[in-house]
Formats: structure tokens, sequence, C-alpha cells
């Protein structure tokens, strides 16, 4: 039986609680699903996301830290978004921290109430304590890391941590663990409003597998459908070559040039995470101009590169950025699409030093980046705050038509990547709470594992047919890998054996014998209770395309997609994919006979009522 | 394969009598541990520190310091030496020789007497203590170290640490074949090999791109049963005291009536002459 250990930081005192008996745990299986089912239980409606009354549960799912299989490594954080104040806020984290908190003995840590002076939470070995965090306070979130770990007097206890933002309440400030791991989207405010450093793991305890011999065949399974990463392949400009488009001028340009100039002169090294062989994380040192010698440290994905491409900075001068901005502890397109917006105000005229603390803000001027990161997560001056605050706030607060060029979806800000041209990553993006990474993104055809139930496609990509069911379809998987602990880098549905042998390894882990239908079942269970935490705070899916930054529907400006948008197929595609996943298509509520089907019928009150 | 290599240790086979070798390629390692995991995951072993070896990590990838974060990176292991001291020094025989490459100490037999944690030239072996188990009740103090995984190798599948390795710098097979691979590779990053000739040579071969200080590893002489260190205190002490209990020692007593030559190496590791004579 797994525990839970539940900490308040106003009393300071902490207990373990058991997991939840089956058949709830076979329900929710772990991560966002069983923590937003426990928020959806205790947080109260009109907590704010920043009150002392606010929570944070943090959950693994029965993959995590197994060993013996890719991809086990996730911990979630979830929590009422600081960015759109009324939706689920969802930070993911790999690497070693999930692994090493199940083995000192805990599936997942419940966070409520402020500590009274800055502290920080050891969990060693079943054992939990309080303790002061005044040497670690303001300091960046490496520092923090290698601090604890001296201070704990353990070289493999794992540190997960907010840095100088979390501390200022940087709307979207992240929570960073293991050097390249970081759970984004403003888990690191919620700890900051905590006066929450860090939560500091080890033990020793391994989680038993159901059935070891099976797991070892799934695993091995599951690695085959890897296509792993190489250093060579960390020397280019990331998704966006992918994608098509890389954002420049804050998203008025798509146009490809030498963004990547001079990373072939760096030294690259993967760093994987705990016995993943798809090899995402990596270390850089610059190897070549004003920043060589600056090491890095970096997870999958690419958005920080487009994060300082989008303000003009080009080659080296982006790692050396990047670097800085995990180590402040900022979500990176929250400080871009504001960035963004700051700079196009000050090249129209519409900002001034006045407001800037005497700051020239000129495109790819990589000292002004860097000033304003800082300014970012102290909220300094006004501009400074405002950044914090998020992109809309500040568009909002220079004027004029500054609103028109800001990018957000709800208050939050999408994945740092151009997806205009793209219908199922657009849509992905726009169904999301706003507090988190998107999940789903749809595919042309269906995973081959799924074609014997799905046999539609191949879709069109100038064609919106099919691309909302596509999008439902692969949410649900997302959900699914996600709940039980694992992570989307290390899954491949577009492969044979992609998603059974994951399936294959929950299955031997647990003893459970899921269907692939019913894994999907559980993926959809997730999106349902996301959706229900925001119907009870006020949430309706018209947000979903009323409520975005104009810029973010904007034709693509130039390149090979220029005059696309999905604009004009909104709202019928927003609302077909609430029809598809059983929910209202103007409210978002589940229908009653969604919630009856997947098991949800006690919160049948949230329901659409008149369907 | 007795005839080859002396009698002072327990000989044995386990499947076709065919020696094989790991392959440690320093110039491809990224010092990320997935090898040290796997040890653990596939011999259950708690997830005690991976920094040290101990009875519970019986792989450590050196320098001890986070993934990732050194541009070299050396394995730190059993050698699976082809003249196994720790065998030799067993007083109680309970490690054996395979012909295939392992080296492996059988838990029902080992007494906790640390002479082999002593003698190995590359500090390989621990003792099972309070530092690598979950609780103080478990602790056996008896020694141990890598198998090789020769339960795998009955199945004639390769060691559990070589399966994980996401990047190709640890191989396993055929001796012959793993040694060209190693000179050949060797040969193509300008390096050298390590392992082979160490200690009389050993069933795990290491390609190192640079020069073999930079790894920090053991420079250990070719010499076969090179001289041990087990402190005479211990002997001593293992003589006139019942340190490891009355059964150990009548197991002891009895193997050095039947075996009487494999006692001159074991107290007498300097009689240089002697032991040249018993290796032939």
């Amino acid at each position: 039986m797994g525990k839970i250990l539940r900490v308040d930081l106003t009393s300071g005192s902490m207990r373990d609680e058991n997991l939840p008996e089956e058949p709830l745990l076979k329900k929710f299986l772990g991560g966002q699903a069983l923590a937003t089912y426990i928020l959806l239980h205790e947080l109260s409606p009109t907590a704010r996301p920043l009150d002392s009354q606010s929570m944070v549960a943090i959950m693994t799912g029965p993959i995590t830290g197994t060993g013996l299989t890719p991809g086990g490594t996730k911990a979630t954080a979830i929590y009422l978004s600081p960015l759109t104040e009324h939706t689920l806020g969802r930070g993911a984290t790999s690497g070693f921290w999930g692994v090493y908190l199940k083995a000192a003995g805990y599936d997942g840590v419940i966070i409520t109430g402020k500590a009274a002076r800055p502290s920080y939470l050891f969990i060693h070995d079943g054992k939990a304590s309080l303790r002061d965090a005044a040497k670690v306070w303001g300091k960046g979130t490496r520092a923090t890391e290698d601090l604890l770990r001296e201070e704990v007097g353990l070289k493999d206890a794992k540190v997960l941590c907010i840095g100088p933002a979390g501390e200022n309440l940087v709307r979207a400030a992240m929570l960073v663990n293991d050097y390249n791991h970081t759970a984004a989207h403003s888990g690191g405010a919620l700890f900051g409003s905590k006066n929450l450093k860090a939560i500091v793991v080890y033990g020793t305890a391994r989680p038993k597998p159901h059935d070891k011999a099976r797991l070892i065949d799934a695993g091995s399974r599951w690695r085959k459908t890897l296509n792993p990463r190489t250093p060579e392949g960390k020397k280019d400009a990331g998704h966006g070559l992918h994608l098509g488009t890389l954002p420049n001028l804050n998203f008025r340009s798509t146009l490809i040039a030498d963004h990547a100039r001079g990373f072939d002169q760096d030294r690259v090294t993967l760093r994987p995470c705990f016995q993943c062989q798809q090899l995402c994380p990596w270390d850089v040192e610059i190897g070549e101009g004003a920043h060589r010698g600056v090491v890095g440290h970096f997870n999958a994905g690419s958005e920080w590169l487009d994060t300082f491409f989008n303000l003009g900075i080009k080659g080296n001068d982006v790692l050396y950025l990047a670097e800085r901005i995990n180590d402040l502890g900022i979500e990176c397109s929250h400080f871009s699409f504001g960035a963004g917006v700051a700079f196009e105000a000050w090249e129209k005229g519409l900002l001034g030093a006045d407001k800037t603390g005497g700051i020239a803000l000129e495109w790819g001027n990589t000292d002004t980046v860097d000033r304003l990161l800082e300014m970012t997560a102290h909220r300094e001056g006004w501009l400074g705050n405002l950044l914090a605050e998020g992109p809309a706030q500040l568009a909002e607060a220079i004027g004029g038509d500054a609103p028109k060029w800001v990018v957000h979806t709800k208050k939050g800000t999408p994945a740092m990547h151009d997806w205009r041209p793209h219908f199922g990553q657009m849509l992905r993006e726009l169904v999301a709470s706003g507090g988190m990474k998107p999940q789903g993104g749809g595919s042309e055809k269906p995973p081959p594992d799924l074609r014997y139930r799905e046999t539609w496609g191949p879709l069109n990509r100038d064609d919106p047919t099919g691309w909302p069911w596509s999008q439902v379809l692969a949410e649900q998987h997302r959900q699914f890998c996600g709940i039980i602990g694992g992570c989307w880098f290390a899954l491949a549905p577009h492969k044979p054996d992609g998603l059974n042998s994951v399936l294959d390894s929950f299955n031997a882990i647990t003893g459970w014998n899921f269907t692939l239908d019913e894994a999907l079942d559980a993926g959809h269970r997730s999106m349902i209770l996301q959706s229900l935490f925001g119907t009870q705070r006020g949430w309706t899916a018209e947000e979903d395309w009323k409520d975005v930054g104009p810029r973010f529907l904007e034709p693509v400006p130039d390149g090979k997609y220029k005059g696309f948008t999905i604009a004009k197929w909104l709202p019928e595609l927003v609302y077909e994919y609430y029809r598809l996943s059983g929910r209202h298509e103007h409210t978002g509520r589940p229908l009653k006979s969604t919630l009856a089907r997947l098991g949800l019928e006690e919160f049948m009150e949230w329901s659409q009522h008149d369907e | 394969m007795s005839e080859k290599i002396g009698s002072l240790f327990p000989t044995g086979k386990l499947i076709d009598g065919k020696p094989r070798a790991i392959l440690f390629d320093a110039s491809k390692c990224i010092g990320c541990r997935q090898c040290v995991h796997a040890c653990k995951d596939w011999n259950d072993h708690p997830r005690t520190t991976i920094y040290d070896l101990s009875s519970t990590n019986w792989l450590t990838m050196e320098p001890p310091v986070l993934e990732g974060l050194s541009p070299h990176w050396a394995r730190n292991s059993c050698m699976h030496c082809e003249f196994p001291v720790c065998a030799a020094v067993c007083p109680v025989e309970a490690i054996t020789k395979y012909e295939e490459g392992p080296v492996v100490i059988n838990q029902e037999v080992c007494i906790g007497c640390e002479y082999c944690i002593y003698a190995c030239p590359w500090g390989a072996l621990s003792q099972d203590d309070i530092r690598s188990v979950v609780s103080k009740d478990e602790v056996t103090g008896k020694a141990a170290k890598c198998t090789m995984c020769n339960d795998r190798l009955k199945e004639n599948k390769k060691p559990f640490c070589v399966e994980a390795c996401p990047v190709e710098a640890l191989d396993f097979g055929l001796k012959e074949e793993i040694s060209e691979k190693a000179g050949k590779r060797a040969r193509e990053v300008g390096g050298s090999t390590y392992g082979a000739e160490e200690a009389g040579g050993g069933h795990v071969i290491y390609v190192l791109k640079e020069k073999r200080e930079t790894y920090e590893i053991r420079r250990i002489s070719s010499e076969k049963y090179p001289r041990h260190r087990i402190p005479l205190s211990l002997m001593i002490k293992d003589l006139l005291t019942l340190r490891c209990g009355l059964k150990g020692k009548m197991r002891a007593l009895k193997l050095a009536l039947i075996h009487p030559h494999r006692l001159l190496y074991r107290y007498w590791p300097w009689w240089r002459d002697r032991r040249s004579a018993w290796q032939k």
C-alpha cells in the first residue's frame, strides 16, 4: 500500500495517509488524475491561487521509479492556476526526483498552509521534517540544489526547488529539479506563496512490481519503440524546424535562418533521466562567443530556444539566457510573450524609457534580455512587475493596440513554439486549461496499436475534418501515460507497440490487466476531472476560443504556411472537440452519460443539466 | 581450465566453458549511471547510495559526481580476474571462478571473514553492513560483489548492466571477440585498453581514450596473484577467537586439510617463488 505525506505548513504538522484503496485507485491511477481528484474534494472553491488556503498535490504514478522501463520518472504537481485563477494548474517533471520521492517511501505529497519563515521539507526514508531555508532563500535553483544536498549530507538526495521567481510570486514560476528538469507553469509561485523553498528527498525503498519478468519483457519492448536523441541532434534550432516555423519578433515572422549559429562548436553531453534510453536531457558547454565556457542544463524540447529567438536573439546567447531563465525559475513562454509585447511596444513608440527603468528594448540585445529576466524574477520596477504578472496584464497596462499583439490562452501561455500552421497543435493549445502544458496534439493517422478500432486518416493539414477526434484520442493516451507516471517524451504512439508496450509495463507493475480501451478511458477520466475543476470555478468552454491573445490566431505572416489560420474554423473546431469528448460544446460541462460511463457519478451536480 | 589457472580456488562451468568478457568503452560512456541502477534492478537491491561500492551497490561510475558532470567516466566493479585473488584467499572456498568468466561468491558459504575484501587489488568487494541495507536486522556481514549476472549467463543472456547501457558503452561476448573489439576501438580513438593484462588479466576490458590516470583507475601490475593486503592482525584474530563462528572455522579447517597447498598464498603472500611454482 502506497503512502501520501500530508504537510500543513502553517502548523508544521505532518502525517502519513494511505493511497486510496481500489476501486478508487484503479479509476485514477496516480499523477494528475489522482491529484485533481484530491483537490476537487479538498480545495475550497473560493480559495485564491496564492492564498494560504490554497494547496499543492504532487503525485507520482505506478510506474514512477520501478525501474526496468524507460520513461518511468514522472511527478506531477497540481494546484489552482495562478495564471488563469480559475482552471487547473499543472507542472510535471522528470529526472530523478519522483523516483527518489518513492524511494523515500511516498507516492505523493499534499501541501497546505503557509510556513512562518522560508523553509524546506526534507523527506528521508519515511521521515519528514521542516527545516530553515534562510541559507538558500534568494539563491538560484542550481545553487539551491547544491547547497541543500550538502546541508543534508547525502550525495544521492534529490532536490525540487524554486528560484527567485518563485519566491517573488512570478505567476508562471517553475519548480526545478535535478538541474535539467522543470515542472513549469506556476508550481513555483505556489511554493513561494507558502514560503516553501524546496523538497529534498532520499530513501532506499524499491517499489515492487507485480510481475518482474513480465515487466522486463514489456520494458524492453517499450525501449525498442524509442528513437534515442544524439548530441548532434542538440545542435540545431530545435522543434521549430519540424513545425516549419521559428518565432521571430513576437510572432511577426516565422522564417528560419541562422538561429543555431555557433551551436556546432559547443560540447554537448546527454544526461538521461532515471533508466530512460530516450536520452532527452542534455548539458552544454558553450564553445564560442561571449559566453564561452558557460554550462547549461536542459531537458527535452526546445521551448527555451524559441523563447529567445522570439526576442531576436540567436546562437549561443540563446543557450546562455536559457540557462539563466532556468536558474531564476521562470517559465519561458510566460517571459517571452510578455517581453515580446514590450519590445514591440517600444518599437512602435507605445512604451518609453520611463516605464522600462531606462532600458532601450532593442530586439536581439542579449544584455537587455538578461536584465529583463532579473527584473522579472524580482518583480523589479513597473516592467519587471508586469512581466511577472503575465503577457495579457502587461499588454493591458501598456494600452493602445498592445493587447492585439499578445499571445495567451485564458491568460496562461502556450508552450513556446509557433504552432499556428497546425490544426492538431493549435486545438490542443486552445482547449488546454491555460495553466499547464497542453496534452494531445493529434496525429494524421491513428496510432498503429489503435487500428483495431480507429480506421480514419490520413488527415489533411489544410482541412479541419477529423482533427478534433484525433486530438481527443491523443489527449486520452497522453493523459494515461502521464497518470501512470510515464513521460510523453518516451511515448511513441506512432510506432507499432508504442502504446501496448507501455500498457503492458503498467499491467506488469500493477497486476491490473487493463485493456487499451480501459487505458484510454482512464485518460478520458483525467480530462474530465481537469475540466470539472474549472467548471467548479466558473470556467466555460467558450473561453477556449474567446479568451485568446489575438496574435495567436492571426494568419501566419510569412514562410511556407503564409496566410494560414485556424481562426476561420472557430468556434466549430472547439465545439466539435467538446462534443466528441462527451462534454457540452458551450459550457464544457460533462454530459450525465459521460460521467456515468466513466464512473464519475459523484460529480453529477456539475454535469450539463439541459443536454 | 583448472590446469591453466592452478588449483588455488574452486572452479566451475555454467554452460559451454567458453570464456566471455564485458567491454567498457570509456570513450562512449556519458556517466548516466543507468548501468548502476540496472544492476540494482536486476538484483532487487535497495536504492542505497550509488556513489560507493557496497553489498547492495556492486558497480559505481567514477568520479562520484552527479550524472553527466564529468568529461571522463570509469567503471568500478569486479574485473572477474582469470586468477582471482579473492577466491584464492577465501578460507571456506566460497568463491568460484567459472570458465565462462564470472567470479561468484556463494552467499550460503561466506562467513564474513573479510579476507577477500582486503585482498582484491581493485577493492571491488564489500561487506554487508548497515550502510548497505535498509534495516539493521538485515545485516549479514558477508562479502558481496558483481556476479557478471551469472544467473543470466546460464540462460545465455547478457549481464543486465550491458543490456541497460543507452549509448553502447558496454558490450558483452566471447572474450576473444571482445578483446579484438577493444583493441580495434582503442586504436580508433588513439587510446589504450585496460584490464586484459592487469593482475594476470580479467574478463572486463576497458577502452580508455585518455591516459589511465585521467580516469583515476588503479595501476595494477600484470603479475598474477599480486601480494595481498590482508592484515596480519585479522588473521591472528581468526586463529585465536570465535570470529566468523565455529561452523565456519570447522569448514576452513576441513578445507585446509583437503587443500593444504592453498594455505601458502593465503597466509604467506610474499613468498613469490613458491607462488610462481603453483601457477604451473
